[in-house]
């Protein structure tokens, strides 16, 4: 039907297809059966547990988090509000040595949990500095943005821990859930050594169902979906490619971990 | 094309049989894979059974294949992505040339993907002057020994610590250690300032979703997350039918893939790209590109008796039950599909002839459909290829395999129709086979040009008295 707006590679491509299924190459078939106009019943049971779920509920989770997280080597650690969290995070940053370089440096997204959480003035007393992402300009011409984005590159590189929040977490598999935006930089959760990550409890799910089915059918999540990149991170980088001895910190970060709020 | 020397089978088979290495690590490979995998079934949640759905939900996407590729085509496109629709491995290979010699790109980072073992990506690179560096850490070893891998997920599993110790103080000029971590360790190092410096990186997909418009990779060691993270440019490299048309079907593929690979819940790291880098994001390509490839597929598509295998994830699971390749390695398969998925699919990609030996090769066991995280039938697969084998087949250009041997079964066959001359033919037989050697009441080796019968194994002799004299005799009583 569109075909002479799509260019000749595909339609070529695709008619190959159709005549393989016997169908007429020609034709672009209707698929809309394929698809759902809305949740199905299990859905918005699923839809209803999550708005639903209180105290009780979030405590259960956490509890299936802790043991989901212990063969991953994910730490999981239950805080009470943000200065546990920000003492946490200065006692990391103190104990742990650099992976490539002498001088310590941090990574943190820009977001309203981690701003909130104040470390980098905690980390200025120690001499640390702290980088935290921001937004790239969009409108400030195309070689202040390429100079502006490789001056985060190279602070994330530099850095030997980095601190995120994420959007979700799963609870069955211990799975962070970020999606990308601008000063929130996936990056930082891959390159440098140790990943901290800070997270609200009532951002705990159950599972990949309980997560797909808000992404697709609750009006909060449903109009920025899984946006250009999203991210499942289950504990630290692993490999057992060398006589399958399992090894942390493959390419990504050697340690991962997991400060839950539960104010 | 890349290498495929499936031609070899026997030969290699008879290698990997006598390698006490390779014995070793495929012994171990698949007693904790194998038995893992069959746990983790049962523990879902639906139990094995999910794999059932799962075949349903993988076939209603292959009977809908051009209208789900459309869509997500179009999604990709108004997410600022290029897509490129590859009908051969030529036409794949040549534009991601082309996309690297646009963005002068000198240094490629890989992420493992068959596919692009398949399509032979790498030699065409490298003749270009583009260095490629493989990432996955298995992948990596491989490639420093200027060899090919020989699992799907494990691909160095023929490598001891040794080997790979030697291999690293050679080529990366490290002090001699044979401690896992820190061989793991000298290789993050050397592939950290790779994926800093490249300019390109690749990825296979393991599966897309039409809804959402995203593919999908999935790793435990965040090579592939790099690779599409850190350089400019990211092509993504997918066999057609890698689709699903939802969100909630394609979570019940990843659990099984990630059950079916490695015996995991979930692997570490999964992500679901849509795009490029969107305005205001400091990190992620430029460019994403994603090429479509068919080389082959369509043709097994349009063949009832094998669209099925167009449901397999890659997940290698059948590789790690199988007995065949427990025993002979991939490199026997001679092609980037090892295993029972490799019997099935290098004949259908490479041609049936040329890879006759793989699909005979394979024991009909069925191991390899119940480890299926697809529930694919292989088996019904397998033997509808040595049929094909047996009598030829002219939609697939099948010469029969063995003159000689439709020659004796016709033979055969005209034989059992005349009594007497069966009857005398057997009273031969029995004569002539007291000349051959004898051990324990067992014939140890028949003459040519029958010998490859007993080469591993004795053969009953004919019995003293045919069934049809012990009728007659026992029936006059």
């Amino acid at each position: 039907m569109l075909d002479d707006l799509r260019p000749p590679d595909q339609i070529r491509f695709l008619r190959r297809i159709r005549t393989a299924l016997g169908h007429a190459p020609e034709v672009s078939r209707e698929a809309k059966h394929l698809f759902a106009e809305g949740p199905t019943e299990e859905e918005l049971l699923l839809l209803d547990r999550i708005r639903q779920r209180e105290q009780a509920g979030r405590q259960a989770l956490l509890e299936r988090l802790f043991e989901a997280g212990k063969p991953i080597n994910l730490r999981v650690t239950a805080l009470p509000d943000g200065a546990y969290a920000t003492a946490a995070i200065v006692r990391l940053v103190a104990e742990k040595e650099p992976e490539w370089g002498e001088a310590k440096r941090i990574t943190a997204w820009r977001h309203p949990l981690i701003d909130r959480l104040n470390f980098p003035e905690a980390l200025d007393r120690l001499q640390i500095p702290v980088h935290v992402a921001a937004p790239v300009p969009v409108d400030a011409g195309r070689s202040f943005d390429q100079a502006e984005r490789e001056r985060q590159r190279a602070e994330i590189i530099a850095s030997f821990i980095g601190v995120t929040s994420a959007d979700f977490c799963l609870a069955d598999t211990a799975t962070l859930v970020m999606r990308n935006r601008p000063g929130q930089p996936r990056s930082a959760a891959l390159v440098p050594s140790i990943h901290i990550a800070v997270i609200h409890w009532d951002q705990i799910l159950a599972d990949m169902k309980e997560l797909f089915a808000l992404l697709r059918w609750d009006e909060r999540y449903r109009p920025e979906g899984l946006s250009n990149y999203m991210s499942f991170i289950s504990g630290p980088s692993k490999t057992a490619d060398i006589e399958a001895t399992m090894v942390n910190g493959a390419h990504g970060p050697r340690e991962v971990h997991l400060f839950v709020l539960t104010e | 094309m890349s290498d495929i020397s499936t031609e070899k089978y026997k030969e290699e088979a008879r290698r990997g049989i006598a390698n006490p290495v390779l014995q070793k690590a495929l012994a171990g490979l698949q007693d904790r894979f194998g038995r893992g995998t069959a746990e983790a079934y049962r523990r879902l949640p639906e139990g094995p059974d999910l794999r059932l759905r799962a075949h349903e939900i993988r076939e209603t996407a292959i009977a809908h294949l051009d209208t789900l590729l459309e869509i997500l085509a179009d999604k990709i496109r108004a997410n600022g992505g290029y897509v490129y629709f590859a009908e051969t491995a030529q036409a794949a290979v040549d534009y991601c040339l082309a996309v690297a010699r646009r963005n002068n790109v000198r240094l490629v980072v890989k992420g493992k993907s068959m596919v692009s073992e398949e399509i032979g990506l790498n030699p065409v690179l490298e003749a270009a002057g583009i260095e490629v560096v493989e990432t996955d850490l298995g992948e990596y070893i491989i490639q420093l020994a200027g060899e090919t891998p020989s699992h799907i997920i494990a691909p160095a599993i023929h490598k001891n610590r040794h080997d790979i110790a030697d291999l690293f103080v050679r080529k990366l000029g490290i002090r001699r250690t044979t401690d896992p971590p820190e061989l793991t360790q000298a290789a993050r190092k050397a592939l950290r300032e790779k994926f800093l410096a490249a300019d390109m990186g690749t990825s296979g997909v393991n599966m897309a979703c039409a809804e959402t418009g995203h593919i999908t990779t999935v790793s435990n060691e965040g090579n592939i997350r790099m690779a599409t993270t850190m350089p400019r440019v990211h092509v993504a490299l997918m066999g057609m039918e890698r689709i699903v048309a939802r969100l909630d079907e394609y979570e019940i593929i990843l659990r099984l893939l990630c059950r079916g690979a490695a015996a995991q819940t979930m692997g570490t790291y999964a992500s679901y790209i849509g795009g490029p880098r969107r305005p205001g994001e400091s990190d992620g390509p430029d460019e994403f590109h994603l090429v479509v490839i068919d080389n082959g597929r369509s043709r097994i598509m349009a063949d009832p008796q094998f669209r099925e295998m167009l449901c397999c994830v890659r997940c290698a699971a059948c590789l790690n039950v199988c007995p065949v390749y427990g025993k002979i390695g991939g490199h026997s398969y001679g092609f980037a599909y090892s295993g029972p998925v490799g019997a099935v699919v290098t004949p259908l990609l490479t041609g049936i002839n040329r890879a006759k030996d793989l699909c005979c090769g394979e024991t009909l066991c069925g191991a390899c459909k119940d480890a299926c995280s697809m529930n694919i039938d292989l088996p019904r697969m397998l033997l509808a290829l040595r049929e094909k084998l047996a009598y030829g087949d002219a939609d697939w250009q099948v010469e029969p395999a063995s003159r000689a041997e439709s020659l004796a079964y016709r033979g055969w066959s005209w034989l059992i129709r005349y009594r007497r001359l069966y009857e005398l033919g057997l009273k031969f037989a029995a004569a002539g086979q007291k000349l051959l050697p004898q051990e324990k009441g067992m014939l140890r080796r028949l003459p040519p040009p029958v010998q490859g019968w007993t080469r591993s194994r004795d053969l009953h002799p004919l019995a003293e008295e045919t069934f049809m004299q012990r009728w007659r005799r026992t029936r006059k009583r």
